[in-house]
């Protein structure tokens, strides 16, 4: 109770206090921009945030990624382009909403639900993520080398073009993780004789090349068409009638978007499609969906901020990153040497506690702002790729150059946005990569050490029911799928015999 | 028919994975004292195993996507120009590479209007120095010409 009333006082900081706010105006604007997500711009600012306290620069990754989920939902009702991925199911009937004269609604609706479902995750990340820290003190590296590996597993969910090649990049990261001298036994390992390599790869600049610079180079093959701002006068408060039309769909998505944020790999994206779908499912008004539904505003927006706090609860809890942005600030806290994981709730209480009163901070400010200042933020939508992209790319050098003062690490950040580009067009998601290369020091770790414990006898797994049972769902979501289609198909043929 | 791009990522994947396979042959030995269950050599060869194995699946699983279109000029220069701004940088310094890249960038994806153009990247490069430069007293490159004149 202490810690948590000291986590709760960091509020009273106007130092703590200006970083939720900046955080905060910068996720909405960002979350405004189309191209640029919650990820980019924390990996953007990552370097930022390593001169400051771990409290200061959690508190600050924390409202940017809060605030970027219900940034994007304005620039999805106003202009019909999500200004981050999460919005997309948003923008589905909050654009038909805007056309037919109700932005002012869809963006008040979109507000409070996102509101609602980020403040229900972060008192259920309060709740939960302690527990689960407590259950994971009895994790031995048996168990937490299978953790590791069903959150790669999940990898094979996230975007792109398919589970294989999700699967690739998880895997490529973990090479990756590989790069520099081996811990245990001193020996350099693909460092090639270059310095900078063999400390292994710097987490900051490979973020902002995946992240930043290979969506610049990804836009410079595409012709932006000039967006088209939809006018409105000012967002509007739903009224008690609209609060009752989606108080279903917003509690359904908060509950979606929570659990689904706390699965390993899966985040804001996903939850807001699923919440999505099933607000439509459960709606008493299914003919108003695909026609401008405030309740079809409602699920997703609730879902997608829901995940935000979900998404921390492994992060936290497990140090096993529940969405490709929790990855970037995973990485962050590593800079700073904070670990995450069971025994941050014994060594750091304050800190955790303080994430969280700065998440539920962030989620009444952009509240706040958003109903304040939706039209001003909607603007923001306007500012001209040709200005926009190139000032990307000029932050991502600085953002590469500034934590280590290297150029070598501005090369990798360069190198690493070739390849995240290559990743890019031929349908390689660069979430998984960057899971792979924050988990990959674990796994490697994990699996040694279980060795160790089981006498170099990798059947020794079988003698831990967590860690078997945990290699069995990854087992079975892996190979599910591809047995399913494999019976659909001898069905299929028997059917036509 | 399966689409040539799958394939090709494929023999990529594979490659690699081979290379970085073949690549832990050239490690050093690990010192006897220290030669204690899975050494240095073995972890990485399990991850190119497995790289190798996703690599097999996904040249012979179904064809998921056309080929990509084609990168346009303007993609090409734009990588050029990122790949540019580390010789220029050497030889003018950080914040003016930074300059003429802002300029050059912009103009090329199509930007007419020499005020904006001119105001937006003054403006951004005058906000990282007095962000990284002033406030964090940040030490950026000066390259060939700021070292020869102004150090």
């Amino acid at each position: 109770m202490d810690a948590f009333l000291a986590g709760m006082a960091t509020l009273t900081d106007p130092f703590i206090l200006a970083m939720i706010l900046a955080g905060t105006v910068l996720g909405i604007i960002v979350g405004a921009l189309p191209g640029i997500s919650g990820s980019t711009t924390i990996a953007l600012l990552l370097p930022l945030t390593i001169g400051v306290s771990p409290i200061a620069a959690l508190a600050f990754m924390g409202s940017v990624y809060c605030a970027a989920n219900f940034g994007g939902s304005i620039t999805a009702i106003l202009v019909n382009a999500p200004g981050d991925p999460s919005a997309s199911a948003t923008a589905i009937e909050g654009y038909k909403l805007a056309e037919r004269g109700q932005a002012g609604l869809a963006l008040g609706m979109s507000a409070v639900a996102s509101a609602i479902g980020g403040i229900f995750s972060v008192v259920a990340l309060i709740f939960c993520a302690p527990l689960l820290a407590r259950a994971a003190y009895s994790f031995g590296p048996p168990e937490y080398f299978a953790l590791a590996v069903f959150g790669l597993s999940m990898c094979a969910a996230i975007g792109g073009d398919g589970r294989v090649k999700n699967l690739i990049a998880a895997t490529f990261g973990v090479l990756l993780a590989t790069v520099g001298i081996d811990l245990t036994s001193g020996v350099e390992r693909y460092s090639f004789g270059i310095m900078e390599l063999s400390d292994g790869i710097n987490f900051v600049p490979v973020l902002i090349g995946f992240f930043a610079v290979a969506e610049m180079l990804d836009q410079s093959t595409r012709r932006a068409e000039e967006p088209k701002l939809i006018a409105m006068d000012a967002a509007k408060l739903p009224t008690r009638a609209d609060f009752r039309k989606c108080n279903r769909a917003i509690w359904l998505g908060s509950i979606i978007g929570t659990f689904i944020g706390a699965l390993p790999a899966l985040g804001a994206t996903t939850a807001a499609l699923v919440g999505y779908n099933e607000t439509q499912r459960w709606s008493k008004h299914k003919h108003e969906f695909g026609h401008g539904s405030l309740e079809g505003v409602a699920g997703p927006e609730a879902a997608n901020n829901a995940a935000v706090g979900g998404s921390m609860v492994p992060t936290l809890a497990l140090g096993i990153p529940g969405s490709a942005t929790t990855a970037i600030i995973l990485a962050g806290l590593i800079v700073q040497g904070v670990r995450p994981g069971p025994h941050l709730f014994n060594e750091q209480p304050v800190l955790l506690y303080a994430v969280f009163a700065s998440m539920l901070a962030a989620n009444l400010l952009y509240l706040v702002l958003g109903m304040g200042m939706a039209k001003l933020f909607a603007r923001i939508s306007l500012i001209p790729p040709t200005v926009l992209w190139p000032a990307v790319f000029v932050l991502s050098v600085i953002g590469a150059y500034g934590p280590n003062q290297s150029m070598g690490d501005v090369v990798i950040m360069l190198v690493a946005g070739g390849v995240g580009f290559l990743f890019r067009r031929h349908g390689f998601s660069p979430a998984p990569l960057i899971m792979g290369l924050v988990l990959g020091g674990m796994l490697e770790e994990a699996l040694k050490q279980s060795m160790i414990i089981f006498d170099q006898n990798p059947l020794g797994f079988a003698h831990r029911p967590i860690a078997l049972l945990l290699l069995a769902i990854t087992l079975s979501g892996l190979l599910g799928p591809v047995l399913l289609r494999m019976l659909r198909m001898a069905w299929l043929r028997k059917e036509a015999v | 028919m399966r689409t040539l791009p799958d394939r090709v990522c494929a023999g990529a994947v594979a490659a690699v994975a081979v290379a970085a396979f073949a690549a832990t042959y050239s490690f050093d030995d690990v010192p006897p004292g220290l030669a204690q269950g899975l050494g240095a050599a073995e972890f990485p060869r399990l991850v190119c195993l497995v790289l190798l194995g996703l690599a097999a699946l996904l040249a012979l699983g179904p064809a998921l996507r056309q080929p990509p279109p084609r990168v346009p000029a303007t993609g090409w220069w734009t990588m050029a120009l990122s790949v540019g701004f580390l010789p220029l940088m050497m030889l003018v310094g950080m914040l003016p590479a930074m300059l003429i890249v802002l300029i050059a960038m912009g103009w090329l994806w199509g930007e007419r209007r020499r005020g904006l153009l001119l105001g937006s990247a003054v403006g951004l490069v005058a906000g990282i120095w007095v962000v990284f430069v002033w406030l964090f007293k940040l030490s950026l490159p000066l390259g060939w010409l700021g070292e020869r004149y102004f150090s």
